[in-house]
């Protein structure tokens, strides 16, 4: 989902659903790396099922890394996707499969987007090597010093889209992946991959969706699989949820505000490529040693935990006094359907509907009236309620008037907030008098003499009273109109001189004050709604035919994403055809606008969509008569191809935060256009235009290998279900494969850097999700043989007497092996510590300091802060040096320990997340330095004060797809 | 509008005389369009239609996917702002000619955003004036297309003159630099008063932000429009303009006096809050024009006096510029 903000609010709002992962770090001996064996229990101390990756979510910062250098060819990039899938299974270590899905051809209504997100790709991208090119020049004019250009092209991340030769090559470097890791490592032994790559038809994750839907819906499927998703969208969670499968988890990369990235011009953190200087590298670390790992740079990963989700929103959504009994599921899907108002990929969203604003819990609110009012739901397994939805949408716009009132009072509170502040700052900087008449400073060197002072007593006066009148403020005014006087009398020339001179320098002051984008709309105004479809749609509001369409639009919009949410996708056609939303107040008689969407539509072939999502400066992706349809004035798709498009910046800020206003695509024209040109394909083209097939692996030992061999031997052609007993109960069709992996045919390596595989244990082999009848209708329902996982909230009812305190579950273990001291460590504790601290107020911490030796430079860990506000009593004894490993199960700083039991730790790991989402304002955020060498750092206001985030920049924005 | 009306008119009549295009012309309407988008490309299709000889109605063909995509490329250009290659730009350009599209969006390309968010950072104050100035050099038809290069201002308005949507915005900036470079004048001289030179402070003031002033005289008694029942008939009148925005109009007795009248009161605007351009209707040469005004924020669109000048004719004007 499009909504960066909805995964912090998310984890703000339900703190406990955040699980730091436990990793297991390769170790050294020698200079030789052992590898890890996944196949060991999980430190994690939970179980996974099933691994299924979202691949776009790796594959974009493997080749285009945001916080280190690029690498250099699609070598390097294929390596870098291998390690990160060999980190997360590594973290995960799924026992049954893994299935990893790229993107293949998106349903027509993501196209809008994707479009989008392309056009401005291929502008970022010439912007920014522009801009390097004329810092390089000028960097080296002044002497600089610069690692020499790479000869390497500029990498358009445009290629990754289904279609073109990089994610064919890519397809084909997963399958020697996958067939070494089943031939070589031991953790991999038993497990079954599914490869879905691009040109299988379907979203990333629509098709891991798609995949557990189908597995559910059979009678072999295990209820209570543990299932395993990675991936960074926000939609994730939507779709974990619309599964109603009990043990469902979501794994992520921990987002860290203001993460340093090196500068694209030289490689060094700390500056950006506007202020690159050029200077020589300093080294990291006494010899060096550091150089290769940047402080923090190493991205960590936390687990989603939907089940503490769900008892989240168990607590939110439970009604009582319903006419009839309360079903939580039913619930569950009401309120993933009541997201997408806020926001999704394939609708713009409402103009009144703000996450940041609190919307869902308004929404909620809502909700809960309109179900007790109609009796009944808003969703049932995929499809929409109208009428039900109609009452939500009234009741929103009621209030939309006054939400665009806030919004406005609130922006400019802040906006005054931080004129304050801005004039705070300034008048530190000015001497905040400055005397006038004959005390006035003067220039030296000027004409004037220095004349003796007279009358100094009643000068001085004078000066006193027109400070009281409070007239000072204007001195500096006055005082530089009257050196500007002094001069014009003398030289005529003089005044425009000084104008001047006053010109440029104001010129500074206004490049901070430069007007604001003016806003035509000014919803806080009445007549907003007039002039919003005057200036977004260029119609008048007394158009209502128009109005009417634009809601017809987006209703059938929410009923196609909800039942591709809970159904796949219904319409690979429908798409949502304006660039605005409509009001929530316009939801009028919506109750038969929508009926049913086509049936049979068919995806677009790769190239199809290519041409559908590319800018012409992408081209080079396409075969050449192709291309030129992208360019000619004679084409007769030439419109869909601006270069150069408008956009509304719609009350943000930057530009790639507003709404590119692009042309939509005539699907009719298009195809036509490319009847002409494919003839022009070569065979090779031809076959990456083709639909292609999942692909499961296994290796040698696995039940399902023998049986496979089996079926190339026999060379059957018709697909074959597969025994459902030889794969913990997964179903499917299997069909052979052309040009398949078998055990024993070498396979070899696609990139240079690694070696062929000589001894192959796997064998692959054509795969296809379970089918089912036409309108067949996938339950939204927990399985009748579902256990529901323990709860982990505290209850509602909780009553110390009886119970004893609360202990709060911080991993997936409710009964954790908590960390616990032998004797030597309690001796050296005894030695480093002051004996009598019982006596001591507050709680004997020990040291926020890592271990020596272990790199912590501007290594964030959230406990520290949460440690200082704790303990406000700093404590000066000796900082607990070369603690045990053995002391923590965990990597050392997220253990905490107060005196008053050692295996208590006080604050869960989701409260120290939170701690990290929680930041204030401004605040430059280099705490990193000073921690390193810091030893014993426990001052009352030492980290928590000081320390707060800016808000987090919303820059990072990797284009999935 | 009226002209819009009229070339509505003539579609409506060329479908009435041929009623078996109309049903046909009428299924080439796009989903989402909305009734100007489509009235507009309507015209535009019916317009070029000879010029595809191969288009039947009724039948798909390629010429008729051409003609369709063109005139997508036009609409595109004129309602959402998107720029084509420069051979496809003229291309449209020409076979929009006469097609009337009253009061076309106004956009921002993201070009347009992005070289602004890069001038302002390297402080380009050099280049900003400089273009300004070639602005009020050449005439406004040139200029308007060096800043949005075969603009979609060109087809729109070719038939109705009047300021390019965009120059409100434009000067805006310019103008709000000189309202603190007048101010700041005006402390200097000690305020605004009935004893200044107002002609050079505004002067000096206008060429201290890198513009000119230009000055239009003509004789009180050439100008029309003027109330009924005025005793004098003899004297000048002066209008000020800068970078083509309307400052003010003085009379008096010479050219000079009238010219320090006007000054007094383009000065008179600087005393407000702050100063915006806009564009007002106003009589020039005994019809209604748009122009481009300076306005401070009480001041009332109304009392507009007639316009002496009309930089935005698509024939240079040509002011005698002091």
């Amino acid at each position: 989902m499009g909504v960066p903000a909805f995964f912090r609010w998310l984890s703000r709002k339900y703190s406990s659903i955040i699980v730091h992962c436990v990793e297991e770090r390769p170790k050294e001996c020698n200079g030789v790396r052992i590898p890890i064996d996944t196949s060991k229990p999980n430190p994690n101390e939970v179980e996974f099922d099933n691994l299924y990756l979202d691949m776009n979510g790796i594959i974009h910062p493997c080749t285009h890394p945001e916080d280190k250098p690029a690498p250099k060819n699609e070598d390097e990039m294929m390596v870098a996707i291998f390690e990160y899938i060999d980190r997360l299974f590594n973290i995960v270590r799924p026992r049954r499969v893994l299935y990893m899905a790229i993107d293949g051809v998106a349903p027509r209504a993501k196209m809008n987007q994707q479009r989008s997100r392309r056009f401005r790709a291929s502008k970022e991208g010439v912007e920014l090597s522009e801009e390097k090119q004329r810092m390089r020049e000028e960097v080296i004019q002044r002497g600089g010093y610069l690692p020499p250009e790479e000869i390497k092209e500029r990498f358009d991340s445009n290629c990754i889209t289904p279609g073109t030769e990089f994610m064919d090559n890519l397809a084909k470097c997963l399958r020697y992946y996958v067939a070494d890791r089943l031939s070589n490592d031991p953790g991999w032994r038993n497990i079954t991959v599914i490869l879905s790559d691009a040109s299988v038809p379907g979203e990333g994750e629509h098709k891991i969706m798609d995949y557990i839907r189908r597995q559910r819906a059979q009678p072999n499927h295990d209820p209570n699989t543990h299932h395993c998703l990675c991936g960074a969208d926000a939609d994730l969670i939507m779709l974990g949820l619309a599964t109603h499968e009990p043990n469902f988890t979501i794994i992520r990369e921990e987002f860290k505000p203001n993460k340093p990235r090196p500068c694209s011009l030289c490689g060094q953190v700390g500056h950006e490529i506007k202020e690159c200087q050029g200077v020589a590298r300093e080294k990291q670390g006494e010899h060096d040693q550091f150089a290769d790992s940047l402080p923090a740079s190493e991205q960590e990963f936390i687990f989603i935990r939907l089940s503490v989700l769900r008892e989240y929103l168990e607590r939110e959504l439970t009604m009582a006094s319903l006419p009839f009994p309360f079903d939580f599921e039913r619930s569950v899907d009401d309120w993933v359907f009541m997201c997408f108002f806020v926001g999704n990929d394939f609708l713009p969203h409402l103009p009144s509907l703000e996450i940041r604003e609190g919307a869902i819990d308004r929404l909620v609110n809502i909700y809960k009236d309109v179900v007790h009012k109609t009796g009944g739901y808003l969703t049932e397994s995929g499809f929409v309620n109208l009428e039900r939805v109609e009452l939500i949408m009234q009741a929103v716009g009621v209030a939309e008037d006054n939400i665009f009132k806030k919004r406005k009072d609130d922006e400019e509170s802040f906006k005054r907030r931080m004129k304050e502040k801005k004039k705070r700052m300034k008048a530190e900087q000015r001497p905040s008098f400055l005397p006038s008449g004959q005390f006035a400073p003067h220039a030296l060197g000027g004409r004037d003499r220095p004349q003796a002072i007279q009358n100094a007593r009643h000068a001085a006066y004078d000066m006193r009273m027109q400070g009281r009148d409070q007239r000072n403020m204007d001195a500096a005014q006055s005082l530089k109109a009257m050196m500007r006087n002094g001069n014009g009398n003398q030289s005529p020339a003089g005044p425009s001189n000084a104008l001047d001179s006053r010109g440029v320098k104001r010129k500074a002051d206004d490049s901070d004050s430069e007007p604001e984008p003016e806003d035509n709309v000014r919803l806080w105004e009445e007549g907003w709604k007039q002039r919003y479809y005057k200036t977004k749609f260029d119609v008048d509001v007394t158009d209502d035919a128009f109005r009417r369409k634009v809601v017809k639009s987006y209703v059938e919009g929410l009923c196609w994403v909800l039942r591709y949410y809970y159904q796949g996708c219904a319409s690979w056609k429908w798409y949502f055809p304006f660039h605005y939303a409509p009001f929530a107040s316009d939801f009028k008689d919506i109750k038969d606008m929508f009926t049913e969407f086509e049936v049979g539509t068919k995806p677009f072939k790769p190239l199809e969509q290519l041409m559908g999502v590319f800018p012409a400066a992408s081209g080079n992706f396409l075969p050449e008569s192709w291309r030129a349809l992208m360019t000619d004035p004679d084409s007769s798709i030439i419109d869909f191809y601006p270069d150069d498009f408008a956009i509304d910046l719609n009350g943000k800020k930057y530009a790639w935060q507003g709404v590119a206003l692009l042309p939509f695509v005539d699907e009719r024209r298009l195809r036509a256009a490319l009847e002409g040109v494919y003839p022009d394909l070569s065979p090779e083209e031809t076959k990456r235009n083709s639909l292609g097939s999942d692909v499961l692996f296994v290796g040698k030992s696995h039940p399902l290998c023998d049986f496979i061999q089996e079926l190339y031997t026999t060379g059957s052609s018709e697909g074959t279900e597969m025994p459902p007993e030889l794969c913990h109960g997964i179903q499917g069709t299997l069909n052979l494969d052309e040009d398949p992996i078998l055990p024993d045919k070498p396979v070899e390596s696609p990139v240079p850097l690694l070696r062929d595989l000589t001894q192959n244990q796997a064998i692959g082999i054509q795969f296809k999700d379970p089918q089912y009848e036409e309108g067949f209708v996938f339950k939204a329902v927990i399985l009748p043989e579902a256990k529901i996982p323990a709860k982990v909230l505290k209850p509602g009812d909780w009553e110390k007497s009886s119970n004893g305190p609360w202990r709060p579950q911080l991993g997936f273990n409710p009964n954790r092996q908590q960390a616990h001291l032998d004797q030597s460590a309690f001796r050296t504790l005894g030695h480093a510590m002051n004996r009598d601290r019982d006596r001591q107020r507050g709680g004997g911490q020990y040291s926020n300091t890592p271990p020596p030796g272990n790199y912590h430079q501007g290594n964030y860990r959230p406990p520290h802060g949460g440690h200082a506000q704790m303990y406000p009593y700093p404590r000066q004894q000796g900082p607990l040096r070369g603690a045990p490993p053995a002391f923590h199960p965990q990597q050392y700083p997220r253990q905490q320990y107060g005196h008053q039991g050692w295996n208590r730790a006080m604050q869960s790991q989701a409260g120290a997340y939170q701690h990290n989402q929680q930041r204030g304002h401004g605040g430059p955020g280099n705490y990193q330095q000073r921690h390193s060498r810091q030893e014993d750092h426990r001052g009352p206001q030492g980290y928590n004060s000081g320390r707060s985030y800016p808000l987090p920049p919303p820059a990072r924005r990797y284009n999935w797809n | 509008m009226a002209e819009e009306e009229k070339g509505e008119d003539i579609v409506s009549e060329f479908l009435h005389q041929n009623p078996h295009l109309a049903q046909w012309v009428e299924s080439l309407r796009g989903h989402c369009e909305t009734n100007k988008q489509w009235n507009a490309r309507r015209e535009f299709i019916l317009r070029n239609m000879e010029a595809f000889p191969t288009i039947h109605p009724g039948h798909p063909s390629p010429s008729l996917d051409r003609l369709l995509s063109l005139s997508m490329v036009w609409t595109n250009h004129v309602f959402l702002g998107c720029q084509y290659p420069k051979p496809v730009m003229e291309k449209i350009m020409e076979m929009a000619e006469g097609v009337v599209v009253h009061e076309a969006p106004v956009r921002k390309t993201r070009d347009e955003i992005m070289g602004k968010g890069k001038r302002s950072a390297s402080s380009g104050s050099e280049a900003d004036g400089s273009q300004k100035k070639l602005k009020v050099g050449c005439s406004e038809s040139e200029s308007r297309s060096s800043t949005r290069p075969a603009g979609r201002a060109v087809a729109s308005e070719a038939p109705k003159p009047g300021p390019p949507p965009q120059a409100v915005a434009e000067h805006q900036p310019f103008f709000n630099r000189l309202y603190k470079t007048v101010a700041w004048k005006l402390v200097s001289a000690g305020g605004f008063g009935p004893n200044l030179d107002h002609f050079d402070i505004l002067r000096v003031c206008v060429e201290a932000a890198k513009a000119s002033l230009s000055c239009t005289f003509v004789p009180l008694r050439d100008i029309p429009d003027l109330p009924a029942g005025r005793a004098q008939r003899e004297g000048q009148v002066c209008e000020l303009r800068c970078l083509t925005v309307y400052l003010g109009t003085g009379y008096g007795r010479d050219e000079d006096a009238a010219r320090a009248m006007a000054s007094k009161e383009a000065l008179k605007i600087f005393q407000g809050r702050k100063v915006t351009v806009r564009i007002c209707r106003r009589r020039f040469r005994g019809r209604d024009v748009e122009d481009l005004v300076l306005l401070d924020e009480q001041s009332r669109t109304s009392g507009l006096p007639p316009a002496l000048s009309y930089p935005f004719q698509p024939e240079p004007a040509t002011p005698s510029v002091s």
